[in-house]
């Protein structure tokens, strides 16, 4: 079971966009995917019609009162199931304080489904916290969503600094462009000329389209309704390199 | 993902529509397009999976290709595979508990698609209130095409029903719609109808000749006849061999020519002389062109238990020596796929099986021609029977080497001579020679392998310029003679209880005495 996680501390990078689109294309391989909604806001559990609600909110789920499975809900796709978010999520912290090893408790939580799914990802909230460092230990592939601005590659500087400090693989991060608009000379330069401390930045970006934001209105990954879509393209691409990196030799 | 999904029975010569408006009315669906999808079962050239109760298959929809896997007849529900691609060899595997179950039925053996079923399939969801899918389900019709010249079949249709995690009212409303219906519940029997349309059967492959041999028949019917088996079982063969991953086709491959070859050398005297020397020419030239392929094969199937001598620094050295192995199959493997694949090679086997199947009898006739089969096997193998004890008995600790790879050859005439003539015998009797005659074998089978495996050391020694390698390869090799002196040892024991006055006996009692009660 590989698990992927869409973070980035900054907020509107495209995550959730991300996980879910990569998500549909994981479970359109034959592969068995979960998406886990760990964004209190609940945007992923929307785009797959489901509710964002877990009994027992995110204490039971922390303590392991109830397993991950009790909580999980099929989507619309086949291959692909959704552990929805839950507004009691915006507490995660708390909860995770509370356990033995905090950091590695995530970790913990997702073993008993490594013989289910081929495939976890997990679309975190935007924030740097206690939950977070179980997010960057339990990971084995970050993909970080960057615009091509000077904010945004200041946060993903944060990112790289905080891994080094605490000791965590940076090797794990993979950083790629979001939200590309190639009409702003910035992002042009950016994209063309990523900055030396962006080595292993992903060939494939995400461009600026209203196609992402229709995801919200057909309830549905791109791929999904407009297949043929230049956004979808991109992630579809953007998911092969991916699988690239986690399966050098295949 | 555990999926207990739920496959009922629907009537063979009734069509889905009228049921598809019944269920249309009950719940609120979604029909989606029709998809044709392909459930392709691997199994090995032999059926070894099948008729070991397992089996491994590949359901294709679409772009998505999921693998399962069924150990054994009594085993679990099959399981999915977190696999993209089914394995050629179990060794294609990294260790795990699937790679050594498949090892344990398959061994060596080369995975092949080997029954296509098509399921042309009408999609459909259930959806709740919110437009949210809680239950998929399926019509299919499964289809079979025994060949492209043959017309497809409708093995079955089905109804599939799955539920969606986090829906199990809604799936069991839908279950209990089916149920009231009295449809039943689907055994996965799909494989087995396929077979039973194919006209396949799982059994028939062997190398063992088999041939029942009339005992009054003239020597040269007979020997066409044994003949002609072995020329089955080199084409059966021959296909696998030149795709070259599965040893046991080379192997398989190799020995009919060999028997082919003792055949035409030993029983001499029955076809005419430039038709032996036309083929013993052409099988021998074959026959050269597999020994390094197979002895490579060997002797990297043994290189794993000869390494384990080694300590581990000495074993990571030893990849330059794989990379040379590795080549020079490759470039044997080369060489005998180009001549099997010749237009000369072709014309030669067209023309060998037309001569074994012209029932049309050699005029004039040889001196063994026309002699009554029996006689003639009597007289063969037990010939063979006495070179075999008078070399074996010359036989000291301190005899040359030579002597005892001329008594392995003379042991492998013996048997192949047995073998061909087994139908002629009381069963049980010929059976346990040869089973004597098998200890014999193993023992000088192995002495000759380990000889063989240690001058391709000496080889990779003399050409590699790796230091470390060479080292860990001379280590190897002093193995290999501790191997052999011990394989050696056990020779004197193994030929005495081969040739103990009680076996020496059964052999007279079969092949002489026999002979002299029949007349």
């Amino acid at each position: 079971m590989k698990v992927i996680a869409i973070y980035n501390i900054k907020g509107g990078v495209g995550k959730t966009a991300t996980a879910v689109n990569l998500s549909y294309l994981a479970s359109l391989d034959g592969a068995n995917t979960l998406i886990w909604d760990l964004d209190p806001q609940g945007a992923a559990s929307y785009y797959f019609r489901i509710k964002a609600k877990v009994k027992g909110g995110a204490q039971k789920l922390v303590e392991g009162k109830q397993g991950l499975e009790d909580a999980i809900k099929g989507t619309d796709y086949e291959n692909l199931d959704l552990l929805p978010a839950d507004f009691s999520y915006r507490d995660m912290d708390f909860y995770v304080e509370l356990t033995k090893k905090p950091e590695m408790h995530l970790n913990k939580l997702l073993k008993p489904l490594s013989g289910e799914y081929d495939y976890v990802f997990l679309d975190c909230p935007p924030s740097i916290s206690t939950a977070s460092e179980s997010v960057f230990d339990a990971a084995d592939v970050l993909l970080v969503p960057t615009i091509p601005t000077t904010l945004s590659l200041r946060t993903y500087k944060q990112i790289k600094k905080f891994f080094k400090q605490e000791h965590y693989d940076s090797m794990k991060i993979l950083p790629f462009f979001a939200m590309v608009d190639m009409r702003k000379q910035m992002h042009r330069l950016i994209v063309e000329y990523p900055p030396s401390f962006m080595p292993g930045v992903l060939d494939s970006y995400i461009p600026y389209a209203s196609e992402v934001e229709r995801m919200g209105i057909n309830r549905a990954p791109l791929g999904h309704f407009s297949a043929h879509s230049r956004a979808a393209i991109c992630y579809k691409s953007m998911w092969d390199e991916i699988k690239s990196h986690l399966y050098p030799t295949a | 993902m555990a999926v207990n999904q739920l496959e009922l029975v629907f009537p063979f010569d009734q069509g889905f529509s009228e049921l598809l408006a019944s269920f249309k009315n009950n719940f609120s669906v979604n029909f989606q397009a029709e998809t044709v999808n392909y459930r392709v079962f691997y199994d090995t050239f032999d059926w070894l999976l099948y008729n070991n109760g397992s089996a491994l298959e590949a359901h294709e929809e679409g772009p998505s290709r999921r693998i399962y896997w069924r150990a054994d007849k009594d085993g679990d529900l099959k399981i999915q595979l977190g696999l993209r691609q089914v394995p050629q060899l179990a060794s294609d595997l990294a260790e795990c508990e699937f790679r050594r179950q498949l090892k344990s039925v398959i061994s060596v053996r080369e995975l092949l698609p080997r029954i296509k079923i098509k399921i042309k399939r009408l999609p459909l969801v259930v959806l709740d209130k919110n437009k949210k899918v809680v239950v998929r389900l399926s019509f299919d019709e499964h289809w079979y095409f025994p060949s492209k010249t043959r017309a497809g079949v409708v093995l079955g249709k089905r109804i599939t029903i799955k539920p969606v995690k986090g829906y199990e009212d809604e799936h069991n409303q839908v279950v209990e719609f089916f149920r009231s219906l009295q449809l039943h519940e689907a055994r996965d029997n799909m494989q087995k109808l396929a077979l039973a349309e194919s006209g396949i059967s799982t059994t028939e492959y062997t190398t063992k000749l088999n041939l029942l041999l009339e005992a009054e028949i003239p020597a040269e019917q007979a020997l066409k006849q044994v003949l002609l088996r072995l020329l089955d079982i080199m084409q059966q063969n021959s296909a696998g061999s030149i795709r070259g991953r599965d040893t046991e086709f080379m192997h398989d491959y190799r020995v009919s020519i060999r028997k082919t070859r003792s055949a035409l050398t030993q029983i001499n005297k029955v076809l005419p002389r430039d038709i032996i020397s036309k083929y013993n020419k052409f099988f021998s030239g074959l026959g050269k062109l597999t020994n390094p392929v197979r002895d490579l094969d060997v002797f990297q199937i043994k290189l794993e238990s000869y390494q384990r001598g080694l300590s581990k620094t000495a074993q990571e050295r030893l990849q330059p020596l794989r990379d040379y192995l590795a080549q020079s199959r490759a470039e044997a493997q080369k060489e005998f796929v180009n001549t099997l694949k010749s237009a000369e090679y072709r014309q030669r086997i067209k023309e060998w099986r037309e001569y074994l199947e012209n029932p049309e009898p050699t005029d004039p006739p040889l001196e063994d021609t026309r002699k009554e089969i029996y006689k003639l096997a009597d007289e063969l193998i037990w010939n063979m029977y006495q070179l075999a004890l008078e070399e074996g008995s010359a036989i000291t600790d301190d005899t040359e080497a030579e002597a005892l790879h001329e008594l392995r050859k003379t042991c492998k005439k013996l048997r192949y001579l047995m073998e061909f003539f087994q139908s002629l015998y009381p069963a049980n009797k010929i059976s346990e020679l040869i089973q004597a005659l098998k200890g014999l074998q193993d023992n000088l089978g192995e002495y000759n392998d380990l000889y063989v495996h240690g001058g391709i050391l000496e080889i990779f020694i003399k050409q590699s310029s790796d230091t470390d390698a060479k080292k860990a390869c001379k280590q190897m090799i002093k193995l290999i003679e501790r191997r052999q002196t011990k394989t050696r040892r056990r020779f004197a024991e193994r030929f005495a209880s081969f040739s103990s006055a009680g076996i020496q006996q059964e052999f007279k009692d079969l092949f002489v005495e026999s002979q002299k009660e029949r007349l």
